[in-house]
């Protein structure tokens, strides 16, 4: 029986999903295959923690029976972390150090911070914070990390805002860092910070954490009563708009909450919904239109220059091809007919497992395009002219019949011209391949010209569905008509979001935040 | 008895401990750091001395890395933390302080064995000496032998006439030098180290290639790296044909081939009458097809070698460093047989050679 995909290679859990049938498929045929070892966490394993406060004396009995290892302190520390374990314990052993060697080492004492903040004693954090400002002169990024999480828990949080001050003189603060101080500032009431600080992330050119946009919306409904409210949500909207520029999906949590605050909104009612859209791109819960998945013309004209330039000819044309091929090649596309398919022959060929099949499955799908009244350029290599099992010459002719050929030299790669001749003939014309084209994506210089590319291809590519046999009409897998990215009307909003884990990063989630305004 | 024991321990000890150190450390700092916070208040004015600062702040942060146990340097130059504040990512100078501290202990191991052997030659020569004390009594402390002791002068010798005779009959092997921009620093410096190797192993071999390091611009960055490895003199020495020139017009175009991983044609047969070209180029970054772009940009043949044909490959890129693939020329060249040649493809890489494993 046939495995049951969704509908697109793009949609959200594919490459998981086809992952896990093909793991299942490899262990039925190898299942004496190991699972790999687990690694057992360094140090941990060693030394066995004791269960309660030991004296010094202890503590010695302890050190020395394990031969006096140079590190002692330091390892039992890590496996106190490792097990968490209670705070006193941890005390016991720093006062047998201190009283054993009269200090006590920053990496110890770091260690011990890091069972302070993990187990949420704040306070204890305040003395640590003390003693080690006291005894060195400054603090590494791992100290200055946990300071900023423990102290944007307490109403001391505006001192994490000095110490991540003090962090920027040297480092870009992580995202990570930004985020507690953001939503301490958040939780206090202090707005003001709390964009300041989100601005400067963006500024830093940090994609903001899922939890972050968490915070400030949740902030918003705190402060609702005061005056600068329409600041706010503009702000909020901002945010918003980001997720479209930079085609970021919100979280399920996240969307939950931009949904409680678009209808906590005071004046016109807004109200939201969990929602699908069908194929033909209409929202299945309040019935609009989606954005269309097409580009505009400037778009279009944009990335078929950034296609010429970047992928095909990149830093040096002989890369991909020679400038010999190149030109013919353009002479070749300006002088036929515009296309309305794209056959990226190779690929097809090789849908099926069995090689000797290339040309029959290559002539199968030529055909059935064919049949169809559609005008198609079949894009192969010079090896695919020459007679062989796999390359029947009556097969390879009857294609050229069908179809114009254009065959790139053995060693030139033929993608780049499939992309180049889809995008020359105009907005209609799609192509047949399987290839995710992550590759080529990857040539492009900037985020902004590769979401234009990866829209163009969830709009443009056909990928076959199932297999090719002879008798067997050939199915493609639908295109959607409308565009996966966070959209608005003014008077609505629909922003798709992750409802599970598995999404890789060349799809898009299925899933929909609906938002209307009712007037 | 376990609450009574807790509380027989006084959990908060160490803070005394840490904190009456901490008020003379107090002490001491206020009296040092005086004018020190001046000179900080002045920084902000001048570009020069706030670029100071940022470089001490670095070298403040590397300090602190290494009290809390991270892989760092104990020491560093001053052009090594100028690099350092200069890289702008976290994760790039983590990687750039590990690469110095597993330096550092390379030397400072190389040090101390060094040291060690020292000590034990003294040892040896002292016992040595009483050793001769004692049977100079005798008076049998003349060795009689036929020749002069073989000197590793004599050696040199022997090698620099080979390699003589190679620059006048031998067959030419070029190292293309024109890769500079496609590389980073640290590359360049590994390919100028695997050049020195290929100087050296090509010097021993019984019959040596007559090597050309053609596209040596005079003023770029593999010049200047190489003149600071050999020392100006020995640079200067050096029998080995070093040109500005392109091979192409030092060779006619149909004796060339390039050899390059990324070509589509296999090299079965060494042939004595075409010379080599090899890209001197390490390529961390996987370029592919750069070498290969430039010989379809001047026409030349191209050839890799036959790894697939003759090794059961296993992991790895089948590019190789450039002291395997002179060693590997100059046993074919010798020998004509794959099978010596491509010993030195690195083990790691390969399950073994295919007729080996077809005998067993």
């Amino acid at each position: 029986q046939l495995p049951s995909f969704p509908k697109s290679v793009f949609a959200a859990g594919t490459a998981k999903k086809i992952a896990r049938i093909q793991q299942k498929k490899a262990s039925l045929v190898s299942e004496d295959e190991e699972e790999p070892q687990r690694r057992t966490n360094r140090g941990a394993g060693k030394l066995q923690p004791p269960e309660r406060p030991l004296p010094p004396d202890e503590w010695r009995k302890m050190k020395e029976s394990l031969g006096n290892p140079n590190s002692f302190d330091c390892q039992m520390m890590t496996s106190l972390v490792t097990a968490g374990s209670d705070l006193d314990i941890a005390k016991s052993l720093l006062t047998f150090v201190a009283m054993e060697t009269g200090t006590l080492s920053y990496e110890l004492l770091l260690r011990y911070l890091t069972l302070c903040v993990i187990g949420g004693h704040d306070d204890e954090v305040f003395d640590v914070y003390k003693i080690m400002r006291g005894s060195f002169p400054s603090m590494d990024t791992g100290a200055s990390t946990l300071f900023i999480k423990s102290f944007s828990r307490t109403e001391r949080w505006k001192e994490a805002v000095g110490i991540l001050q003090e962090v920027k003189k040297v480092f870009t603060p992580s995202q990570r860092n930004y985020h507690d101080v953001i939503a301490a500032a958040v939780q206090h009431g202090d707005t003001a910070t709390a964009w300041s600080l989100y601005d400067e992330l963006i500024t830093n050119g940090k994609i903001p954490h899922q939890d972050t946009w968490d915070a400030l919306f949740t902030c918003v409904k705190k402060t609702k009563e005061e005056e600068e409210e329409p600041e706010h949500q503009e702000k909020l909207l901002r945010i918003l708009l980001y997720m479209r520029n930079n085609q970021i999906y919100p979280q399920e949590s996240v969307a939950v909450k931009i949904r409680t605050w678009f209808e906590s909104l005071k004046g016109p009612k807004w109200t939201g919904g969990w929602s699908s859209i069908t194929p033909k791109g209409v929202c299945r819960c309040c019935g609009s239109e989606l954005e269309s998945i097409q580009l505009s013309a400037e778009e279009y004209q944009e990335l078929k220059d950034k296609v010429m330039t970047d992928v095909i000819q990149g830093r040096d044309v002989f890369n991909k091809t020679t400038p010999e091929e190149l030109e013919r090649f353009k002479v070749f596309v300006k002088r036929k007919p515009a296309f309305d398919v794209v056959i990226d022959g190779l690929n097809v060929a090789n849908i099926n497992k069995d090689k000797n099949k290339q040309s029959d499955t290559l002539l199968a799908v030529v055909s059935a395009l064919e049949d169809q009244g559609l005008n198609v350029l079949v894009l192969g290599r010079k090896h695919m002219l020459r007679p062989s099992r796999f390359w029947s010459k009556h097969n390879m002719s009857l294609i050229q019949q069908k179809a114009h050929c254009f065959f790139t030299d053995n060693i030139s790669e033929d993608d780049p011209f499939l992309l180049y001749a889809t995008l020359h003939s105009g907005n209609h014309c799609r192509f047949v391949s399987r290839d995710l084209m992550r590759d080529h994506k990857a040539c492009l210089p900037d985020g902004a010209s590769r979401r234009l590319f990866f829209k163009w291809q969830r709009g443009h590519q056909l990928v076959i569905g199932g297999h090719v046999a002879p008798g067997r009409s050939i199915r493609f897998q639908s295109i959607p008509e409308y565009d996966t990215i966070v959209q608005t009307t003014g008077d609505s909003w629909h922003i798709p979001y992750d409802d599970t884990e598995d999404r890789s990063t060349y799809e898009v989630p299925l899933r929909w935040l609906c938002l209307t305004k009712k007037h | 008895v376990q609450s009574e024991q807790s509380e027989v321990i006084d959990l908060d000890k160490w803070k005394y401990v840490m904190k009456s150190q901490a008020s003379f450390q107090e002490q001491r700092l206020s009296g040092n750091e005086g004018p020190s916070e001046d000179a900080g208040i002045l920084n902000e004015s001048g570009a020069d001395l706030k670029d100071s600062s940022s470089l001490d702040a670095t070298r403040e942060l590397v300090s602190m890395w290494r009290q809390a146990g991270k892989l760092v340097p104990q020491e560093m130059t001053e052009e090594e933390v100028r690099l350092l504040a200069d890289l702008t990512t976290k994760a790039s100078r983590k990687k750039y302080l590990k690469y110095l501290a597993i330096k550092e202990g390379h030397k400072l191991s190389r040090k101390e064995k060094q040291q060690k052997k020292k000590a034990e030659r003294e040892a040896s020569v002292k016992e040595k000496r009483e050793l001769d004390i004692g049977q100079n009594q005798d008076g049998h402390n003349f060795k009689n032998t036929i020749i002069l002791q073989f000197w590793d002068r004599s050696l040199d010798k022997l090698l620099a006439w080979r390699t003589a005779q190679a620059m006048i009959f031998g067959q030419p092997l070029v190292f293309d030098m024109s890769y500079e921009s496609n590389m980073s620093r640290r590359e360049l410096e590994n390919t100028v180290s695997q050049l020195l190797e290929v100087e050296g192993w090509n010097r021993r071999a019984p019959d040596p290639f007559h090597l050309h390091f053609c596209n040596l611009q005079p003023d770029g960055t593999y010049k200047k790296e190489l003149v600071k490895r050999y020392g100006e003199e020995t640079w200067e020495r050096l029998l080995i044909t070093t040109t500005k020139q392109h091979y192409i017009e030092l060779f006619p175009r149909e004796q060339l081939v390039y050899l390059t991983a990324d070509s589509p044609n296999v090299l079965r047969t060494f042939d004595h009458s075409k010379v080599y070209i090899v890209g001197a180029l390490v390529d961390r970054s996987i370029q592919t097809g750069l070498s290969l772009a430039n010989a379809k940009r001047l026409k030349l043949a191209t050839a890799r070698l036959p790894l697939d044909e003759f090794l059961h490959w296993d992991v790895g890129a089948k590019n190789l460093t450039l002291d395997q693939v002179i060693r590997i020329m100059l046993t074919i060249k010798e020998t004509g047989k794959w099978e010596e040649a491509l010993k030195f493809v690195p083990t790691r890489k390969h399950d073994g050679f295919h007729q080996k494993l077809t005998q067993t």
